[in-house]
């Protein structure tokens, strides 16, 4: 055994053997980090845009679908970006059990600073808007992206179910000419029970979103108007 | 030299850093129970073992500057000697057949797995349970290895195997659900 000893020095002197520099160990272990950090941060700006998503949508109509809360939502939820984040999370998650020190930390404490983490910068990417950036980009650039994403536009373009939107062409006494999302022209009859939401202005150019019932391809007749922005409930009590 | 010996593991790690003459005396601490631990893992002959541990040495030297004085020396040595143990299997593409340990270290792995009160008296009761070891995935027989033959702590365990603490605990368990099960499908009731 004592040869061993020898013969290792040895060894060491003869093939010139050194411990390797500091900075390579330090580099190494700045690199996993940097690789956690921009794993968070990914998913950071993921959750922006499930939350730029879901924030767009209007909430309180559910019920003039005929849904409970609990189904609405299900309908509505951004599946294919949550399921990105999951992937994202559980990739942080491996990545800091991979560091230096990382199996020395319980589960939950990594799972808790992996959350907080991911919030705090969705939060503040969700600020600068980039988002609702990525989702435009999204939906001009992937294929099939906008078709299985729910968004406002496609809340509020289902005639035959009640919901339209567009801008108004033209308002004559009971009755107003609008241009859809998809550029059709509507027709749209208000009667006296027609509510039209305070913060509403009847006027050409404006966005609208009304809520009715389908009279045939180019008439819908209004039973709620609201503007496109919002609930419209600003203003109600002028 | 004599002063050199009174140093702590990390004040010659520091040292060897600069001299390799010092990290002859890490070697000189370690390389018992490291020699053992490569044997018990794997079931090479003691001039292969030797072979491992040089290179074992070797990947010590080459990486002392990584070394973190957090940690135990030692847990870090154990790790080193794990992680080219589980190298050389793959380099040679086999795995551990028996772990080649001594009658003692048999005794110790036994009682403590099988939570044995008295020495056993049938011999050939104690050859079916090592039969019984033998035939566990290596994941189960290293940690049981360490746990009661090398005799570490859980802390130390997760170091050397870079695992949470739970997954060592849940690994100790399970190697020893196993173990009880092995007996029981072989009908050993020797107990």
């Amino acid at each position: 055994m004592k040869n061993l000893i020898q013969d290792t020095l040895n060894k060491i002197k003869k093939e010139h053997i050194a411990p390797e520099p500091r900075w390579k160990f330090l580099s190494r272990k700045i690199g996993v980090w940097i690789g956690v950090i921009a794993v968070v941060a990914l998913a950071a700006l993921v959750i922006s845009v499930v939350y730029f998503l879901l924030a767009q949508l209007d909430w309180e109509i559910y019920p003039l679908m005929h849904q409970n809360m609990f189904v609405y939502g299900l309908s509505v939820m951004p599946y294919f970006w949550l399921t990105f984040l999951g992937v994202l999370a559980l990739l942080a998650f491996l990545a800091v059990r991979k560091t230096e020190n990382g199996y020395r930390f319980n589960w939950l404490l990594i799972v808790s600073s992996i959350a907080i983490g991911i919030l705090a910068i969705g939060f503040f990417i969700s600020r600068i808007g980039w988002g609702g950036r990525l989702n435009g980009v999204m939906m001009h650039q992937m294929p099939y992206y906008a078709q299985n994403v729910a968004t406002k536009e496609k809340q509020w373009m289902q005639p035959e179910k009640g919901f339209l939107a567009g801008t108004i062409r033209a308002v004559s006494g009971s009755a107003l000419e609008i241009d859809d999302l998809n550029s059709v022209v509507w027709n749209i009859q208000l009667t006296k029970q027609t509510l039209v939401r305070p913060s509403v202005t009847l006027a050409q150019g404006q966005m609208i979103k009304i809520i009715g019932t389908r009279k045939d391809a180019q008439n819908f007749s209004a039973t709620e108007i609201r503007p496109w922005m919002g609930q419209g409930m600003m203003g109600a009590d002028r | 030299m004599t002063e050199e010996k009174a140093l702590t593991d990390a004040q010659l790690v520091e040292s060897a850093r600069l001299n390799p003459e010092s990290f002859g005396l890490l070697m000189e601490r370690y390389q018992n129970p490291l020699f053992h631990y490569i044997r018990r893992l794997t079931q090479l002959a003691s001039d292969d073992v030797q072979d491992l541990l040089q290179e074992v040495f070797i990947k010590i030297y080459q990486n002392l500057n990584s070394y973190d004085s957090d940690l135990k020396f030692s847990s870090w040595a154990y790790r080193i000697a794990h992680n080219q143990v589980i190298d050389h299997f793959r380099r040679v593409s086999s795995r551990p057949k028996t772990n080649a340990l001594e009658d003692y270290e048999w005794d110790k792995l036994i009682q403590a797995s099988v939570h044995l009160e008295k020495e056993l008296a049938n011999k050939d009761c104690v050859e079916k349970i090592k039969n019984c070891i033998q035939a566990l995935p290596m994941k189960y027989k290293e940690v049981l290895i360490l746990r009661f033959v090398e005799e570490k702590e859980y802390e130390e365990i997760m170091d050397i195997l870079r695992k949470p603490k739970g997954t060592v605990a849940t690994l100790i368990a399970r190697g020893k659900q196993e173990l009880k099960k092995k007996m029981k499908e072989q009908n050993i009731d020797c107990l």
